[in-house]
């Protein structure tokens, strides 16, 4: 127990270098940017008294050693600043945006499980049949259509032609947001406020988004399934099994399965990364009000210290479930030395 | 035997079953890759002679037309012929995703050599930077170097290559880590071949088999990464001619029912990244089947 | 399990009857309009884009007021004004008996606390009152006047314009910008207006309800919820699917084509306050040249850029001053007309540019600002021009952040632009892009001093007829000049569902609700 803890301390301890480095390369990134967000935030009646008066204001005047030095001690408090653009605290906008975010990522990792692992199972129990082949050619074809291309086709086949589901965006027209939202879990709150026919509609809402998302994951999640299903199906104990005549299907599709979600949980957790990209170019087609677009929105803009902060919250997010990860994986796998 | 193209074909499918029946399935997916790529590249070469009129002439024929005889796969509302511009297009996509995947391999794979192969502070150090930004969501930071630069076809190929630097550069490094302590190695060094020596002759043809299959899959994720930051409007002007970018304009066509605006651009991406892809799948299952499987 | 389904059934049937019966409570009438526009901070002071002053509209009022779909300025909290003889004085008696929502009184002091604030804060408007007025003075109680740094002739346009509106002093803070309506005192934005915000949230949704306080004629309508959307395709299929009871700005070329043809919908159109133009930085050579800047404005084919990019929408545009407005001249057709190759190969010729010694310079644009229909105006301006066998062009995009940031460095000879006009006269038209310091500000550098003394002559000389002459002249010599070339004037499509009446726009942009009504 104390190495486990001591394990997690220095896994930990691991991450603070890495955030370092990557908010440097943001920060070099973004400042290297041509065009600065006075310039678009002002009007161009502004005369260069009041532009360089900005400047100063928000600090864009001084050695960028010094604003490097700043900025990172503002987010050693947490503090993300404010956007240069509008007159808002970053963590607030942010705020704003990430619950449709992980609302979209969620659905999707549950469509990218329910279509994943079992097409997975089933490919590693029939191995090198056809059902297999087919099965292995569908993950690596979903896999090489663009997220945004799906998107545009399912949209224009259930959204225009055959008219069933909604296009884009988080709620219909008529649904009104400021009647049901606390948390920003739009399918949390509508149930909250115990509104079913605003909460039909959310659901509604995120079918396109999360299956699009979903099937494009699918494809990695089959090919991890099948893998360790092939290891865990080898295995003596589901010899063992098979041998003491259970049925095979129940083998299969409970015991082993079981055996294998460990890994296939440990490997989502490296597939966050992939998540992020997919969840970024999904917001951006299907108009879904998440941290993507707004990353998008405000890189046009250049408002700095929004970029930064999202950039960091995505680099967040990455080591501390690469963190988690490892750490079932340690709590699981006794081989695992720590 | 006299050559007569039959029996030269007829010599080419025997051998192509033979190895069929020799690996399996797995050989068929590395056929229809390397046909779907080949056909791609000839596209991209012959474009002159394939494409009915120029990608920028507007003037082709009627605006917004659906595919027909004249236009097989219609014309945008600029009165451009779409399939000209596809054809046109394949250049981009391929120039920036090739050339996006050797910069980086060129890169990762040095770096990787020199540093699994000094060891020491630099390793360390550069071993950190460089999984920091393997974990990071290479899409992201793709977006963030696009913004940066000038839109241009260079600018374009760094944003796609920055990202894929750390992968050969894991891969090479362990290789050459373990590499560096057998025993051939270590008697190289016994009879004093320099560092340099030992470095490009022993452990380089070593490493570099390994790389082959990475390359390829690799130019398959650039393909979408390109074709994603050119969608976003990130990376090229518009006298390029390029899949991504048609795209995005077809995009606003949508419920208009232009369907061929958004189809076709977004198929090809589509098939020019399954086209690799499958090569790389079909190599890596014949020379190293457990590779994909970790 | 059976009872489990049973509990369901009922539920389902709770939830239709409450349902039913909230539906039947309020017969309040609910209208739902889309956009894709966004709003920015909810502060006079500091708001500067016409979909923000669109709700200030509504929610406050200004001392000088458009009648809803009028182009013609009538006195609104004033009740009239004068102009002193020198015409650096502008004088304006209140309505009386007026009273903010918590009851603070509406009087001279509030005018001048208001205008002041605005003065003091420096937001991107301010210009618009630091520009012209000096100081303001409150000579009683409801009486208020404005001393001018210079005379104005069209000042009492700019005292419609969103700066100059009165706010509360009790509830908007002396020193601050306000973004969102919970910084204010009370938590709510309302003014003197026909409206107030009950539910404020970026990007989603505003809530307006009709504000009690309000003593003018009481709105047709109960609320007003504007929806915010992404982009203009999600925004048209749900105004076909009838979600939306109206909607405006922006849609897609390819949606206004469908959309007029839609038999559920009443389309809308008005003549839109909005250019578009071809910038030259007019110190650069070769385009300082007025010779060159005229070749280039004679190979632009108006029509066909219309036809292609935004499909047979909006006007095309031979003027600076738009059509719609006094004094407007198709000055550019009658001198130079459109696609004239011939001349722009003679004016070039003259220069010692032909087919083998090409005129070749960087056509520069934003993909993002003016929407994605820029990219194809950029490469349909290209081909025009190259059409013409005598010049190349490169074309080049900047975000909009960096494009201003170029023009203002000098980094782009040819560029793109559009312009939303401040205030409503022929003056924002014409000496913002050939005044000396108004062209600088836009990147062009256009510097004379002859056109400088007639900006200044017409927008100090109170007779309009002399105006008139003077802007008349200079549409004329605008086409000898060339600082810019104009391209097109947007129209404005608004489109409802076949039972909503009232609804009224114009080229001032001054989008009033409060006519607005449903009919069965």
């Amino acid at each position: 127990m104390k190495n486990l803890i001591r394990y997690v301390v220095t896994r930990a301890l691991l991450t603070i270098p890495m955030l370092l480095i990557l908010l440097t390369i943001v920060f070099v990134v973004v400042r290297v940017m041509p065009g600065d967000p006075v310039s678009s935030m002002l009007g161009g009646h502004a005369p260069q008294s009041v532009i360089d008066q900005k400047k100063e204001e928000l600090g864009l005047n001084r050695p960028l050693i010094v604003q490097y030095g700043d900025y990172l001690m503002q987010i050693c408090r947490l503090d993300f600043g404010e956007s240069m653009i509008l007159h808002q605290k970053v963590l607030d906008a942010i705020g704003d945006k990430i619950p449709a975010t992980i609302e979209l990522t969620f659905f999707g990792m549950i469509i990218t499980l329910l279509v994943g692992v079992p097409l997975g199972a089933y490919a590693a129990d029939k191995r090198r049949s056809a059902q297999d082949y087919a099965i292995r050619l569908y993950g690596i074809v979903i896999y090489c259509i663009p997220v945004y291309w799906l998107g545009l086709m399912l949209q224009m086949i259930f959204g225009v032609w055959m008219d069933i589901l909604p296009v884009a965006g988080r709620t219909g027209a008529r649904v009104f947001v400021s009647t049901f939202e606390k948390t920003g879990f739009y399918t949390l709150d509508t149930l909250l406020v115990r509104d079913f026919e605003a909460f039909a509609d959310v659901m509604l809402h995120l079918v396109l988004p999360s299956v699009t998302l979903g099937l494009v994951l699918s494809g990695i999640f089959i090919r991890l399934t099948r893998a360790n299903m092939l290891d865990v199906l080898k295995s003596d104990y589901i010899l063992a099994a098979e041998a003491r005549g259970i049925r095979h299907r129940r083998v299969v599709y409970k015991h082993a399965i079981l055996n294998a979600f460990v890994p296939i949980l440990t490997m989502m957790g490296l597939q966050v990364a992939l998540l992020m990209a997919g969840a970024v170019l999904t917001e951006s087609t299907f108009s879904w009000p998440g941290m993507g677009r707004l990353l998008l929105e405000r890189i046009y803009l250049r408002d700095y210290p929004t970029i930064q902060g999202i950039i960091v919250i995505f680099a967040l997010i990455v080591a501390f479930v690469s963190l988690i990860v490892d750490i079932i994986y340690a709590l699981v796998d006794p081989r695992v030395r720590y | 035997m006299k050559y007569s193209p039959t029996s030269a074909m007829g010599q080419l499918i025997g051998r192509m079953t033979g190895m069929g029946r020799k690996y399996g399935v797995e050989w068929w997916i590395l056929v229809i890759g390397a046909v779907i790529i080949a056909a791609i590249i000839i596209m991209a070469l012959l474009a002159p002679w394939l494409a009915p009129y120029s990608p920028h002439d507007q003037a082709t024929g009627p605006q917004l037309a659906p595919p027909s005889g004249r236009h097989w796969l219609g014309t945008d509302n600029l009165q451009r012929d779409v399939l000209s511009r596809i054809i046109y297009g394949s250049r981009t996509i391929l120039g920036v995703a090739i050339l996006a995947a050797l910069l980086s391999s060129t890169i990762g794979i040095t770096m990787g050599l020199i540093s699994g192969y000094t060891g020491g502070f630099m390793d360390k150090s550069l071993s950190l930077v460089m999984d920091s930004v393997y974990s990071f969501p290479g899409l992201i930071l793709a977006i963030a170097f696009a913004a940066m630069l000038e839109p241009g076809v260079i600018s374009i190929t760094i944003a796609v290559a920055v990202i894929y630097i750390p992968t050969y550069f894991r891969l090479v490094r362990g290789q050459t880590l373990s590499i560096k302590e057998e025993l051939y190695v270590e008697a190289a060094r016994a009879i004093g071949a320099p560092g340099k020596v030992i470095l490009w002759k022993y452990i380089f043809p070593n490493v570099i088999a390994t790389t082959v299959v990475v390359f390829t899959m690799n130019v398959g994720d650039a393909i979408m990464i390109e074709a994603a930051l050119t969608y976003l409007g990130l990376g090229l002007p518009p006298s390029v001619v390029d899949w991504g970018m048609d795209l995005a304009m077809g995009k606003k066509f949508l419920p208009s029912g232009q369907w061929w605006l958004i189809t076709f651009p977004g198929g090809m991406i589509s098939l020019l990244a399954l086209g690799f892809t499958m090569l790389g799948e079909g190599l890596a299952e014949i020379l190293n089947p457990r590779l994909l499987e970790r | 399990m059976k009872s489990f389904r049973w509990l369901l059934v009922g539920v389902l049937i709770l939830a239709m009857v409450c349902a039913t019966t909230d539906v039947m409570a309020k017969k309040k009438t609910v209208l739902v309009y889309g956009t894709t526009e966004k709003v920015t901070d909810m502060d006079p002071a500091n708001a500067y884009d016409f979909h923000t002053w669109e709700i200030f509209y509504n929610i406050y009022q200004g001392l000088m007021g458009y009648p809803p779909g009028k182009t013609n300025l009538v006195p609104a909290l004033a009740e009239s004004y004068t102009i002193s003889k020198d015409g650096k004085a502008y004088t304006f008696k209140l309505k009386k008996g007026l009273k903010f929502s918590d009851g603070t009184p509406f009087d001279a002091k509030a005018v001048k606390w208001s205008l002041d604030r605005v003065i003091r804060l420096k937001g991107d408007p301010s210009w618009l009152v630091t520009d012209f007025v000096d100081h303001v003075e409150v000579v009683d109680k409801y009486t208020v006047r404005y001393v001018l740094k210079n005379p104005c002739a069209y000042f009492p346009s700019l005292v419609a314009t969103v700066p100059y509106y009165p706010v509360n002093p009790n509830v908007y803070p002396a020193d601050k910008i306000i973004k969102d309506p919970a910084e204010l005192k009370g938590g709510k934005l309302v003014g003197l207006g026909p409206y107030q915000a009950v539910s404020f949230k970026r990007d989603e949704e505003i809530i307006l309800d009709v504000n009690p306080y309000y003593k003018g004629p009481k709105p047709k309508n109960d609320r007003v919820v504007i929806r915010y959307f992404a982009d203009a395709t999600t925004m048209r299929l749900a105004l076909e699917k009838g979600e939306l009871d109206f909607a405006f700005k922006t849609f897609n070329p390819s949606d206004i084509v469908d959309l007029q043809k839609s038999k559920k919908l009443i389309t809308i159109k008005g003549q839109g306050p909005y250019i578009r133009y071809i910038c030259f930085q007019c110190q650069k050579p070769p385009f300082d040249d007025k010779v060159v800047r005229k070749a280039i404005a004679a190979a632009i084919d108006r029509k066909e850029i219309i036809r292609k990019v935004f499909l047979g929408q909006n006007e095309p545009l031979y003027s600076m001053v738009p059509k719609g407005m006094w004094t407007h001249e198709d000055s550019f057709l009658t001198e130079i007309g459109d696609g004239n190759v011939k001349l722009c190969k003679k004016l070039l010729a003259s220069r010692g540019y032909n087919a083998k010694n090409k005129l070749k310079f960087e056509l520069w644009y934003t993909p993002s600002h003016y929407g994605d229909t820029e990219v194809d105006m950029a490469a349909v301006i290209k081909r025009q021009l190259e059409a013409t066998g005598v010049i190349q062009v490169t074309v080049k995009s900047a975000e909009w952040a960096t494009y201003k940031q170029n023009w203002r460095d000098k980094l782009m000879n040819v560029f793109l632009l559009g312009w939303y006009p401040d205030y409503i006269d022929p003056d924002n038209y014409t000496a913002a892009f050939a005044g000396t310091a108004g062209s600088a500000g836009n990147g062009i550098f256009f510097s004379n001093k002859q056109w400088d003394a007639m900006f200044v002559e017409a927008q100090k000389n109170p007779d309009q007829n002399k105006r008139a002459a003077i802007y008349k002249k200079i549409q004329k010599m605008w086409t000898d000049e060339v600082p810019t070339v104009p391209i097109f004037q947007g129209t404005l499509y608004l489109f409802t569902q076949k039972n909503i009446r009232g609804v009224m726009i114009s080229p001032t942009l001054q989008f009033i609700y409060a006519p607005i009504e449903k009919v069965k």
